[in-house]
C-alpha cells in the first residue's frame, strides 16, 4: 500500500457535495469527487470513462489553513440565444489550505503521481475557476497508511497563518477519512463519484470519519525562560 | 535598589484595565511607593516591564531604590485570597557582584527610536524603528556604552550557501520580538483642549550579553535603557545562563 499526498492550496477553492440548481455550495473540505477528478484528469481520463478503480482508493483530507467563506452573486446569459440565465449564487473558500491523500496499490499510484508531475487537463480545485497557487504535488510514501501519511506530511499552512498562531507549538488540525467498516456512526457525504459522464453525473454516499492530528508549528515562538529574582535570594 | 516581581491575574477587569494602559499601569506601580512624594521630582526613577510569557502567565517586573508596597495591586489585580502576593529582592548587593567577563542571559523591553529629517532645513523629528533588524541595531549601538556586550554565537557563522556576506544578525545571540505599538491618550479632557494621543512603539529583547563594564551596566540595570520609561520601557534584567 502507498499513498500519495497533494497540497490543495489557493486564493480560491470550491468543494460541491450536494450543490443543486442556482446556489452552488462549498463543503468545508475537499470532496473525494473532486480530488479523484482531479486525478483522473491529471491521467487525461475522459469524462465518460471508466473510473471504478480511482473511486476504489481510500481517501483522507487534512485542514491546514480553514479560511473563509466567500459568497459570489452571478448573473449570465445563454451563449446562443442570449436568453438570461437563474441568477446564481456560487461559494467559495478563500485563502484555504489542505492537504489530501489517497490510498492504494503501489503501481496505481506511481501512475497518478506520474500524471500529477505531469498533467494532461490542468488541475484545479473544484471548480475550474480555481487554479491551485502552489505545486499540487506532495510526494508519494510507499508503504504507510492514509492516517500517518496526515500525521507525517508537514504543516502546510501559509506563513502569515503560522506566525499568527506563533503562541501554540503544536497545533491541532481535522482530518476527514473515508470510514471503515469498524467505525460506529460515520457521517455521510454523497461524493463517492461513480461517473463524471456530463449526461449522466452519478455519485454514491461515502462515509466519513472526523479525526484530529497534531503538527508542529515551525513558526512558534519558544521564549526563552527568564527569571531575574532567583539570584537574589528574594524573601 | 530591588527588584521586584508581580504576577498580574489575567482573569480579573481590574488587570486589563492595567494591560491596556500603560499610563495606568505606571500610575499603579508608583502607588507602591508610600515615601514617594509627587513633589519629589529629584527621587530616582522607578522602572517597570510587563513579560508576557503566555496568556495567563503575565508578570510585572519593578526596580526601584525603595522597598514597593503592592498591597493595592494585589486587590486590583491579583490574587488576594490566596496570599501569594509579590517578591522583592534585594538588588545591590547581586549588582555589586557583578564583574567584567560575567555572561547572563537579559531581557529588555524597549522604545528605539531615532531622530529624522524628512526635509533639508527642517527640525529632525524622532521616529521609531519598526523592523527588527533596526532594532536590533539600536540596541547594537548603545551596548558599549551600557556597560555589556552581546554575545556572539559560539561556533562563528559562516555565510550560507549562495550568499555573500553572513546576516550580520545571526551572529549575535539576541532575539527580537513582541513588537507593539501602543496608543492611547494622555490627560484628562477639559472644555477646550483634546486630550494628547501618545504612540510608542516597543521592542522586547533577549539574548546573551557579556559584562564588559559593571559600573556602566549597573547604572544601565538601575536608570533604564531608552526613552518612554513611563510607559514600561527601558528595564533590563539578567537571569542566570542554564
Amino acid at each position: 500500500m502507498s499513498v500519495l499526498a497533494l497540497l490543495l492550496a489557493g486564493p480560491l477553492q470550491s468543494w460541491g457535495s450536494a450543490a443543486r440548481f442556482a446556489r452552488r455550495t462549498t463543503e468545508n473540505a475537499p470532496t473525494k469527487s473532486g480530488v479523484i477528478g482531479l486525478l483522473a484528469a491529471a491521467q487525461g481520463r475522459d469524462r465518460a470513462d471508466d473510473l471504478s478503480d480511482l473511486a476504489a482508493l481510500r481517501f483522507g483530507v487534512r485542514v491546514d489553513q480553514r479560511g473563509t467563506r466567500l459568497r459570489d452573486y452571478q448573473t449570465a446569459h445563454h451563449q446562443v440565444t442570449e436568453v438570461s440565465m437563474p441568477v446564481s449564487e456560487r461559494f467559495y473558500l478563500a485563502d484555504a489550505v489542505f492537504v489530501a491523500a489517497v490510498a492504494g496499490d503501489d503501481p496505481l499510484i506511481g501512475e497518478l503521481h506520474r500524471a500529477v508531475r505531469k498533467p494532461v487537463y490542468l488541475p484545479y480545485l473544484g471548480r475550474r475557476s480555481c487554479p491551485p497557487a502552489r505545486p499540487v504535488d506532495l510526494g508519494e510514501y510507499g508503504e504507510s497508511d492514509l492516517e500517518e501519511v496526515l500525521e507525517r506530511v508537514p504543516w502546510q499552512a501559509a506563513g502569515w497563518h503560522q506566525r499568527r498562531r506563533r503562541q501554540e507549538p503544536v497545533v491541532t488540525l481535522e482530518t476527514f477519512v473515508d470510514a471503515t467498516s469498524g467505525d460506529t456512526s460515520p457521517d455521510s457525504l454523497r461524493d463517492a463519484p461513480l461517473s463524471f459522464d456530463p449526461l449522466h453525473r452519478r455519485y454514491a454516499l461515502r462515509g466519513v470519519r472526523t479525526g484530529r492530528v497534531q503538527v508542529n508549528n515551525p513558526m512558534a515562538r519558544q521564549l526563552p525562560d527568564h527569571d531575574p529574582i532567583s539570584p537574589l535570594g528574594g524573601d | 535598589m530591588y527588584l521586584t516581581r508581580f504576577r498580574l491575574n489575567t482573569a480579573r477587569s481590574g488587570t486589563r484595565k492595567l494591560l491596556s494602559s500603560p499610563q495606568a499601569m505606571h500610575a499603579a506601580v508608583l502607588a507602591g511607593f508610600p515615601d514617594l512624594l509627587p513633589s519629589d521630582s529629584d527621587a530616582p526613577r522607578v522602572l517597570w516591564r510587563v513579560d508576557r510569557v503566555s496568556a495567563a502567565e503575565v508578570f510585572l517586573y519593578v526596580v526601584s531604590s525603595g522597598r514597593p508596597d503592592y498591597t493595592h495591586l494585589v486587590e486590583q489585580a491579583g490574587w488576594p485570597a490566596a496570599g501569594t502576593g509579590w517578591q522583592t529582592g534585594e538588588y545591590a548587593p547581586f549588582l555589586e557582584k557583578l564583574a567584567a567577563g560575567d555572561v547572563w542571559r537579559f531581557r529588555l523591553t524597549a522604545n528605539p527610536v531615532h531622530s529624522v529629517r524628512t526635509k533639508d532645513g527642517q527640525e529632525t523629528k524622532v521616529t521609531a524603528h519598526v523592523t527588527w533588524r533596526h532594532q536590533a541595531d539600536w540596541l547594537l549601538q548603545r551596548q558599549e556604552a551600557a556597560g555589556f556586550r552581546v554575545a556572539r554565537k559560539p561556533d562563528g557563522e559562516e555565510a550560507p550557501e549562495g550568499q555573500e556576506t553572513p546576516d550580520r544578525y545571526a551572529q549575535y545571540e539576541l532575539m527580537v520580538h513582541d513588537q507593539r505599538r501602543l496608543e492611547f491618550s494622555k490627560g484628562k479632557r477639559n472644555g477646550s483642549g483634546k486630550a494628547t494621543r501618545v504612540r510608542v512603539n516597543t521592542a522586547t529583547f533577549d539574548g546573551r550579553l557579556e559584562v564588559t563594564d559593571p559600573e556602566a551596566l549597573r547604572r544601565t540595570l538601575t536608570a533604564g535603557l531608552g526613552r518612554a520609561k513611563a510607559y514600561g520601557c527601558g528595564l533590563m534584567t539578567l537571569a542566570p545562563v542554564e
